[in-house]
């Protein structure tokens, strides 16, 4: 994938594979490291050791190619993938981030620079709720397209599924935050009490509980920040039911939608990079070559000083 | 022999040296059990700009505590893949084997945290068993004198000097093709295995 300017990034769990990733990538692109003119690399939220050596690799390359080093937030990286499908500017956009870590609706400002909190999920993330369910199904792991390819031949009406913090006095207190965990045991139950349920249906009605909670968050977000324009991020993001759903409302509520292509909605290297390219073109300065990796990051840090 | 950029994460100091024809023309190191990942750009930095240009990286592989050590290979592999030049990997212990004064058999240990040491025993300079992880008395029931951080901190040690790796004698063990280490050496044996001294 090729985005101007060039720069190299870095999503990497471990040192004995950062090396791989790197050529792997620089054969595909068939272009040399003397083509890089910055490397962007996670510098939080996530493991911290996977983090760290992430860094190192990262900073060992910048050194040695005395070119600029950027860490950047995993979260904000995730919402800056769709620019390399799309030419116009996101910004400002309402973002709703939904993986297997993390379920957030953010809005989003200035991507290299501004980046603020509206909600996330108080307990599990969209991504696990989907593995959990998966799991108690007998569906297998990742949870996601197993309930995904399920749902096809499901009623998503079948089963009238709670959808979590939806409640007048939660659109009062906590408007934008997430909760599954109510959903998760309402279908744990449901399995439980009837031996014999229609899989496909249940599938399909828990899928369509958390699409139907993620949209209304998000549709509202939207209206209530006055901003036009959602952007869907993150591996549930490549959810056929989300992707249709989410194109009705947003057309229905007259809000542009942008979701990546699904290959590049999970964790990878080209959105790292895509940040990093914005934070250059951007003119935002390089981090310190000694950053230091946070396992905690804050959504609001775009990138480390 | 080219410029060496030399660096050991495999205690809980980060050490990093520019190493000319077996001269030191740059050191520095800073202490830390968790600070390896900002400790080594910044010292790396401060060298290069003292010798900028580098002809091969020489890193100690350990035995050490795992993502400290990762961080300063990781960091090696990459400077060398952007500079497109050799990374050359070497025993730590070995490198602190060089300076000890001691005629017989000795051991070198360093802290593996757990209340574990890594260590190994030399011979005429020669490392004739190990490197090796166990706790502190196993160790110090083989009856040799013991250097090393870890024979220090759990005050087994001969003497307080040659705590940690020595970069000159990383690099001078390095330039032997016998005394070479290609990766990491982890070696921790899995917590919930029983091992040989349980069997003593
Ligand atoms: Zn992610």
């Amino acid at each position: 994938m090729r985005i101007e300017p060039l720069v190299l990034g870095i999503e990497t769990s471990c040192d004995e594979t950062a090396i791989g990733i790197v050529e792997t990538a620089l054969k595909r692109s068939k272009l040399s490291l003397k083509d890089i003119v910055a490397v962007a690399v996670t510098a939080g939220p996530g493991l911290v050791g996977a983090l760290l050596v992430g860094v190192a690799s990262a900073s060992g390359l910048a050194l040695g190619l005395g070119k600029p080093l950027y860490g950047v937030n995993h979260l904000a990286a995730h919402v800056s993938v769709d620019l390399l499908t799309h030419e116009m500017p996101v910004e400002p956009t309402i973002a709703l981030l939904v993986s297997g870590g993390h379920s957030s609706l953010l809005q989003i400002d200035d991507i290299t620079s501004s980046v603020i909190k509206l909600g996330e999920s108080m307990d599990d993330a969209a991504g696990e709720a989907f593995d959990k369910i998966a799991r108690v199904m007998g569906l297998g792991f990742p949870g996601g397209p197993a309930i995904d390819r399920e749902a096809q031949a499901g009623n998503p009406r079948a089963i009238d599924f709670p959808r979590g913090l939806t409640q007048a006095k939660d659109w009062a207190t906590r408007p934008f935050d997430f909760s599954f965990s109510g959903l998760k045991t309402a279908v744990a139950r449901y399995l439980e009490a009837t031996p014999d349920y229609v899989r496909p249906d249940v599938a399909a009605s828990f899928q369509e509980a958390i699409v139907d909670v993620l949209l209304l968050k998000a549709v509202a977000a939207a209206r209530s920040t006055g901003i036009d324009s959602l952007l869907i991020a993150g591996g549930v993001a490549a959810n056929s039911r989300l992707r249709l759903a989410a194109q009705k409302r947003c057309d229905e509520a007259r809000i542009r939608l942008r979701i990546p292509p699904p290959a590049l909605c999970t964790d990878n290297g080209a959105m790292v990079a895509a940040l990093g390219s914005l934070m250059l073109s951007a003119g935002r300065a390089g981090s310190r070559l000694d950053l230091e990796a946070d396992s905690s990051l804050p959504v609001t840090t775009v990138s480390l000083p | 022999m080219s410029i060496s950029l030399a660096i050991d994460t495999s205690t809980s100091r980060t050490s990093v040296a520019i190493i000319d024809q077996g001269a030191l023309l740059w050191h520095g190191y800073r202490d830390g059990a968790t600070s390896h990942g900002s400790a080594v750009p910044a010292l790396v930095a401060a060298g290069l700009k003292v010798q900028p240009l580098i002809g091969q990286v020489v890193i100690g592989m350990g035995p050490g505590p795992f993502t400290g050590l990762r961080v300063g290979i990781a960091f090696a592999r990459t400077f060398a893949m952007a500079r497109t030049i050799p990374v050359i990997g070497v025993c730590s212990l070995d490198a602190i084997a060089a300076l000890v004064q001691e005629k017989n058999d000795f051991i070198v240990a360093t802290d593996a945290r757990r209340k574990e040491i890594y260590w190994a025993k030399y011979q005429g300079g020669l490392r004739i068993e190990g490197p090796s992880v166990d706790r502190p008395a196993v160790v110090v029931a083989k009856g040799f004198p013991l250097f090393g951080e870890g024979a220090v901190k759990y005050s087994i040690a001969q003497s307080d000097e040659e705590q940690f790796p020595d970069l000159i004698a990383l690099v001078t063990l390095g330039e032997n093709l016998e005394m070479r280490v290609d990766g990491p050496l982890y070696i921790r044996h899995p917590d919930a295995v029983p091992t040989r001294e349980r069997a003593r």
